[in-house]
C-alpha cells in the first residue's frame, strides 16, 4: 500500500511521473478545443433545411385532460407539424428500468412541464408560438406534494403510488443502548444543472430510420427506448453522442429526444431542439427530495448498537431510478460504521412533485446527511469529541454491512478521519484591515468579525461502485493499432469525467505508443451502458485495457515466436519494442509492416444480488469512501455561511491521473457544497418556482471552499481493473454533512435540513 | 420559404452622442435603448421582449464618465458597474462603489451600467438603495430638452420617463463623509440581496441618511429613524454613539421597513427579513461613525 500525502499530492506526482501512461497526468485531448470554443456542442449541430422543434408542457401538476385542439397550431404559416401522443407510432411508455411514462400525456398530467405536444416549424419562435396556441381543457386536480400523503392518495398511475418499499432487518430488534438520539432530517432537490444547454439533433434516414445527435451518457440505453417509442427495429435508429457539455445525472430529458425523433420521421426533415434553461429545469430528473427519521443507540463509549430508520425518498411522478437510489439509501442508512443491529423502513413513493432520478451520489448523500447528523448529536451527548464517536465506530475490510454483505474491498475509513482529523486547520482571518477579511458575504461586504463564528465539522461517506442490485455492469471495447498509432472504439460517453483520457493512458500503458485517439461514440458500436457510479473507469476501462493487451499479444507473438522467446520478455515503450536481453530490439511501425491489428474485449464484474425481503444480499461490486472536514464561517446574525476549507481523505485504490482525480474531488465537494448551502428546486403546491440561475443559484468561485486534499489511500481493490475506484460521486455525497456539522458545530443549532438555510444558523440573542 | 423575421431587432441604431440617440429614439418611438444589456437580452433571449428597434448606447462616450459640478458629481448613465467599483471611483463616493461591486459578477459588472440599474428598477437593484440615501437625481435628455427630478421620483413612478426620453445623468451631491453599504445574500458568491441597507453621514445638513433595498418594490426610507438617530449625534464633536443607540437605529429601521400588521403576527419569513435589516442597519451605522 503506498499514501500520497502531505500538501500537494498532485504537485508531487506530476514532477515524478512521465508524460503519458497509467499515473501520468495525461491532459483531456478535448481541452484545447473546449477552450478555444471550437468544441461542437449538441446545440452547435447543423443540416440543410432542418426545423425546430418545441414542446407544450403541462402548466398544472396534476390535471385531467378533457381535450387536445391542434387545429390552430396546425394552421399558422411555418409549421410543419404537431403531434401529441395519437402520434406515437410505438410503445405509448418509456422509463429506465420501469415504462411507467408516458411520451405525450394522454388522459391525465403528473407533474409541471410534462410534455403533452410538439411542433416541428421552420423557425424556432415559430414553433414556440404554435405550442403555446395549442389548445389544452384541463380539469384541475388538487396535486398530491407531499411524500407523507401519498401512501394514502388516490393512485396518480396505474401502478400505484408506492414505486418500492425495502424494510431492512439485520440483527436483533430487541436491542438498547445506554444512550440514545433521535432526529428527524430533510434534504431538499437538488439539481444537475448542467450547465450546456439541453439540446439535439434528429435526422431522418432514407431508410426509414432516423439519426439521433444527442448529449446522451448511455447512448444504447436511449436507441433502445426511442425504437420502442418510435416502433422500429432498434437498428434502424442510431443514436450518435455530440459534445457533452458536463453531465452529473442523466443528462438529457427523453421528453425531448423522443419528439424530436417522432417529429423528423413525420415531416421527413432534419429537425432541432434547443431546450431553455426553464425547459432544462422542468423536464429533466432531480435529486430526490428526502425525509429521513433516526434514532441511533449506543453503550455509554459511544459505540454503536443500533440504528433504526426510516427513510422515505419523494420520485416524483415516475419511478426512473428511484428503486436503486431507494437500495443505496437503505444500504447505507447506518454510513461506513460498524452497527451489530440496523433496522431501516425505506420508501421511494409517487408524488405530483417534479421528477426525481439519477443525479450523482443518489440515496447515500441524503442518508449521509442524516446519519452524521445522528453522530453529532450522540456526541453532544456523551460530550465526547465528533471525531472521537465516529473514530470508535468505523467500518474495516471484514466488517458486514447492514444487507449482510461482507465489505471484501479496502475500506480504510479510519485511516481517512484520522487524516482530515490531524490536518492543520486553515488560518483564521489575518491582517490589520478587517475590511479585507474574507468573511461569510464577501470581502468589504456585510460580515462582521463581532459576529462570526467559525465551527469545524465532520464527516464520513459511501458509496456504491457501480451498479447494484443485479444489473449487468458490462462494457465493450475494441482497440486498433496501425502505423504506431492507436485507436480506441468504445460507446463509453465522456461526460467531462475522463473516460477518453484514461483510455488513451490504458493503450499508452499496455502498447507503448504515445499516439491513441479515441472516437467518438454511437450506438453502431458495442454497448458501454450508462456513463454513472464509475463505470466507465471501471468496466469501459477495464474492457479497453484487455483489449489493448491482446493487440499487444497479437502484435509480439510473430516476434516472440521468431526469437523463441515468450511474450512476456518483451517490452515496449515509446514505440520501441525491446527484449528482456536487449538482444532485440525494434519498433512498433516496422513490426505492423503496414498491417493492422483489432482486438475487441468485454470487461463484466461479478454479479449481485437483488435485496431480499429484508433487505439483505450481496447487492454492490465495490464500495469508495471519503471522510471530510469543513471549517466554516458564519455569521450569527444574518445566518451567512462562508465555507472555508474542505479537507478531504479519500479511499481512491489507485491514482490514474493526479491532475484529473484532484479535478474530480474538487467538482465532487463544489458540487456537495451547492447542496449543502443554497441549492434547491422549489416547487411549492407541485409548480417549479424560479426555474433560472437566478432563483437556483450556483456555487461560483467565490462560494466554493479551499479544497484541500490531506491524503489519498492508495490500497488497491483487487477485484477492479487496475486496483482503482471511481472518486467522483462520495465526495458529493460526504461534502453537504461535513458542511452541515461544521455549522453545527459553529452555532450549536440542530442544522437538520439541506441546504442550510440562514434562518437555520441564526443564533438568537439570549434575552 | 421561412417565417423567420429575423431573431434580432430589425433596426439597431448606434448613435455616437446624446442628441443623436434622442434624435433616433424620436424618430422610432418603439425603440428601446440598450446600454450593458444584462437585464434587457435575458428578457428578449427568453421570448418576454421582442423588442422592434435597438438604440445602443455603448458608443456615447459623453455618459461613460463623470465630471463635478457644483459640489455634485455628475455621472453618466453608461458607467458600468466595474468603473464605479474601481478605487478612485470609491474614494468619492464610497457606497456606490460598494454596491457596484457587489452587483453580480465579474462579467455582468463589466456590461451593466448605472443607468441600466435604474431603468430596469428591479427591488434587487443595488445602486438603487445607495441613490435613494444620497438624495441623488437624474437628469433625462429629451426631445423637449433635458429635465432633472429626484430618483425616487423615477423608481416610484411619480413622474416616469416620457416618449423619447433618455436617462443620461445622474447627480450626486458630494459629501465628504462616511457612508456604507451593506447586502445580505446568504452566501459569499455575488448574488441578489435578501435585503440591503445604504447610510450616509450628511455633516453639513446634520442628517443620517439610510435606505432599504430589496425588502420592498422601491428602496425605503425610514424618516423617522434618521431624524431620531441624527438628534443622538454630537455634530461639532466626536460624531460617535453607544452601541446601544446603534442597536436601537436597527430595530428602528427594521419595524419602520417591515411594519407590523396590525391584529396579525408576522409571519417567520418577515421576523427574519426584520432581523437582516436591523443587524445591517446597525452595523451600516456602526461602521459610518466608526
Amino acid at each position: 500500500m503506498s499514501i500520497i500525502e502531505g500538501p500537494g499530492p498532485v504537485a508531487d506526482t506530476l514532477a515524478g511521473a512521465s508524460a503519458h501512461g497509467i499515473g501520468a497526468s495525461v491532459p483531456p485531448a478535448d481541452a484545447l478545443a473546449k477552450t478555444r470554443g471550437t468544441y461542437p456542442y449538441a446545440a452547435d449541430l447543423w443540416a440543410e433545411g432542418l426545423l425546430w422543434a418545441a414542446v407544450l408542457r403541462s402548466p398544472h401538476p396534476s390535471a385531467r385532460i378533457v381535450r387536445i385542439d391542434t387545429a390552430d397550431a396546425r394552421a399558422m404559416p411555418g409549421v410543419r407539424a404537431v403531434i401529441t401522443h395519437e402520434d406515437v407510432p410505438g410503445d405509448a411508455m418509456h422509463g429506465r428500468g420501469v415504462a411507467d411514462r408516458p411520451v405525450f400525456a394522454q388522459d391525465v398530467v403528473r407533474h409541471h412541464g410534462e410534455p403533452i405536444a410538439a411542433v416541428a416549424a421552420d423557425h424556432p419562435d415559430t414553433a414556440r408560438l404554435a405550442a403555446a396556441a395549442i389548445l389544452v381543457e384541463y380539469e384541475v386536480l388538487d396535486p398530491v406534494t407531499d411524500p407523507e400523503k401519498a401512501f394514502a392518495a388516490e393512485p396518480l398511475h396505474p401502478d400505484g403510488n408506492l414505486i418500492r418499499h425495502i424494510p431492512l432487518s439485520f440483527g436483533d430488534p430487541e436491542a438498547v443502548g445506554e444512550v440514545v438520539v433521535e432526529g428527524l432530517y430533510r434534504v431538499g432537490r437538488q439539481d444537475p444543472a448542467p450547465i450546456g444547454a439541453e439540446a439535439g439533433l434528429a435526422v431522418p434516414r432514407p431508410d426509414g430510420g432516423v439519426e439521433l445527435y444527442i448529449a446522451s451518457t448511455d447512448p444504447h440505453a436511449d436507441r433502445d427506448i426511442a425504437a420502442a417509442c418510435f416502433g422500429l427495429e432498434a437498428d434502424r435508429v442510431k443514436v450518435v453522442v455530440t459534445g457533452v457539455p458536463g453531465a452529473t445525472g442523466d443528462r438529457e430529458d427523453s421528453g425531448v429526444q423522443l419528439p424530436l425523433g417522432l417529429l423528423a420521421l413525420k415531416t421527413g426533415c432534419p429537425v432541432k431542439f434547443v431546450a431553455t434553461r426553464e425547459e432544462s429545469f422542468l423536464g429533466h430528473a432531480h435529486r430526490h427530495p428526502t425525509l429521513l427519521r433516526y434514532r441511533h443507540h449506543a453503550d455509554a463509549e459511544g459505540r454503536l448498537v443500533k440504528v433504526e430508520a426510516q427513510i422515505l425518498l419523494d420520485a416524483g411522478a415516475y419511478a426512473d431510478a428511484s428503486s436503486s437510489a431507494l437500495a443505496a439509501a437503505v444500504a447505507f442508512a447506518a454510513g461506513p460504521y460498524v452497527v451489530p443491529h440496523v433496522f431501516v423502513e425505506g420508501w421511494a413513493v409517487r408524488t405530483n412533485n417534479p421528477p426525481s432520478g439519477h443525479v450523482r451520489g443518489e440515496g447515500a448523500m441524503q442518508v449521509c446527511a442524516a446519519y452524521e447528523g445522528q453522530m453529532d448529536k450522540l456526541a453532544a451527548k456523551l460530550g465526547l469529541e465528533p471525531a472521537e464517536v465516529r473514530m470508535r465506530n468505523v467500518l474495516a475490510t471484514g466488517d458486514l454491512l447492514p444487507t449482510g454483505q461482507t465489505v471484501t474491498c479496502p475500506a480504510p475509513v479510519g485511516e481517512l478521519l484520522k487524516a482530515v482529523r490531524d490536518a492543520d486547520l486553515p488560518p483564521l482571518p489575518d491582517g490589520e484591515d478587517e475590511s479585507q477579511w474574507l468573511l461569510p458575504g464577501g470581502t468589504s461586504g456585510a460580515g462582521e468579525p463581532g459576529a462570526v463564528r467559525r465551527g469545524v465539522g465532520y464527516a464520513l461517506g459511501m458509496v456504491h461502485v457501480l451498479g447494484a442490485e443485479g444489473t449487468d455492469e458490462v462494457s465493450t471495447a475494441t482497440v486498433r493499432i496501425h502505423d504506431g498509432r492507436a485507436t480506441v472504439i468504445c460507446a463509453a460517453v465522456e461526460t467531462g469525467q475522463g473516460f477518453t483520457t484514461l483510455a488513451r493512458q490504458v493503450v499508452q500503458e499496455v502498447l507503448g505508443v504515445e499516439d491513441v485517439r479515441v472516437l467518438p461514440a454511437d450506438t453502431d458500436q458495442p454497448p458501454a451502458g450508462p456513463a454513472a457510479r464509475g463505470r466507465h473507469t471501471w468496466v469501459s476501462a477495464g474492457a479497453v485495457e484487455r483489449a489493448a493487451k491482446m493487440v499487444r499479444t497479437q502484435l509480439l507473438q510473430p516476434l516472440a515466436a521468431k526469437f523463441g522467446m515468450s511474450v512476456e520478455l518483451l517490452s515496449i515503450a515509446d514505440g520501441k519494442i525491446t527484449s528482456y536481453d536487449g538482444v532485440l530490439s525494434t519498433t512498433v511501425a516496422e513490426t505492423l509492416d503496414g498491417k493492422e491489428l483489432w482486438a475487441t474485449a468485454q470487461c463484466r464484474p461479478h454479479p449481485t444480488d437483488r435485496l431480499d425481503e429484508n433487505g439483505q444480499g450481496d447487492a454492490f461490486v465495490g464500495l469508495a469512501f471519503c471522510a471530510i472536514r469543513a471549517v466554516v464561517d458564519v455569521d450569527i446574525e444574518l445566518g451567512s455561511v462562508r465555507a472555508v476549507e474542505l479537507a478531504v481523505a479519500q479511499d481512491v485504490g489507485r491514482v490514474l491521473n493526479p491532475r484529473q482525480l484532484a479535478a474530480r474531488i474538487e467538482a465532487g465537494v463544489t458540487q456537495g457544497l451547492g447542496m449543502a448551502l443554497m441549492e434547491d428546486l422549489r416547487a411549492p403546491g407541485g409548480v417549479v418556482k424560479r426555474p433560472n440561475f437566478t432563483g437556483y443559484p450556483l456555487p461560483t468561485a467565490l462560494d466554493a471552499p479551499d479544497v484541500r486534499i490531506v491524503k489519498l489511500v492508495e490500497e488497491r481493490d483487487v477485484v477492479a481493473p487496475f486496483g482503482a475506484k471511481a472518486v467522483s460521486a462520495v465526495p458529493v455525497v460526504t461534502a453537504p454533512a461535513a458542511v452541515a456539522a461544521a455549522v453545527r458545530a459553529a452555532t450549536g443549532r440542530p442544522v437538520n435540513r439541506l441546504p442550510i438555510r440562514p434562518q437555520a444558523a441564526i443564533v438568537k440573542p439570549q434575552v | 420559404m421561412s417565417t423567420y423575421a429575423g431573431q434580432a431587432a430589425e433596426h439597431v441604431t448606434l448613435p455616437s452622442s446624446l442628441d443623436e440617440a434622442v434624435e433616433a429614439l424620436a424618430a422610432m418611438p418603439s425603440a428601446v435603448p440598450v446600454a450593458g444589456g444584462t437585464d434587457l437580452m435575458a428578457a428578449v433571449n427568453s421570448g418576454l421582449l421582442r423588442p422592434a428597434a435597438l438604440v445602443g448606447l455603448g458608443r456615447i462616450s459623453e455618459i461613460r464618465g463623470w465630471q463635478y459640478a457644483d459640489g455634485a458629481a455628475l455621472l453618466g448613465a453608461g458607467l458600468t458597474h466595474a468603473r464605479m467599483g474601481r478605487p478612485d471611483f470609491a474614494a468619492l463616493i464610497p457606497a456606490l462603489a460598494a454596491a457596484a461591486r457587489s452587483a453580480g459578477p465579474p462579467q455582468i459588472r463589466n456590461a451593466g451600467t448605472l443607468g441600466g440599474n435604474i431603468a430596469t428598477a428591479a427591488p434587487t437593484g443595488d445602486a438603487l438603495p445607495v441613490l435613494a440615501a444620497l438624495e441623488a437625481s437624474v437628469i433625462l435628455a429629451g426631445p423637449e430638452g433635458d429635465r432633472e427630478l429626484p430618483v425616487s421620483h423615477l423608481l416610484t413612478g411619480m413622474d416616469p420617463l416620457r416618449p423619447g426620453e433618455l436617462l443620461a445623468f445622474v447627480r450626486i451631491p458630494l459629501l465628504h463623509a462616511p457612508q456604507t453599504f451593506l447586502k445580505a445574500t446568504g452566501r459569499t458568491g455575488p448574488g441578489r440581496a435578501v435585503a440591503s441597507v445604504a447610510l450616509v453621514v450628511d455633516p453639513a445638513r446634520r442628517q443620517v441618511r439610510c435606505s432599504v433595498g430589496a425588502v420592498a418594490p422601491v428602496p425605503l426610507r425610514p424618516l423617522e429613524a434618521e431624524q431620531w438617530v441624527a438628534g443622538l449625534i454630537d455634530w461639532d464633536g466626536e460624531r460617535s454613539l453607544a452601541p446601544e443607540a446603534c442597536t436601537a437605529f436597527g430595530e428602528y429601521v427594521a419595524a419602520a421597513c417591515i411594519p407590523d400588521q396590525p391584529g396579525v403576527e408576522l409571519p417567520p419569513a418577515a421576523v427574519q427579513l426584520r432581523r437582516t435589516v436591523a443587524a445591517l442597519s446597525r452595523r451600516a451605522l456602526g461602521r459610518a461613525l466608526a
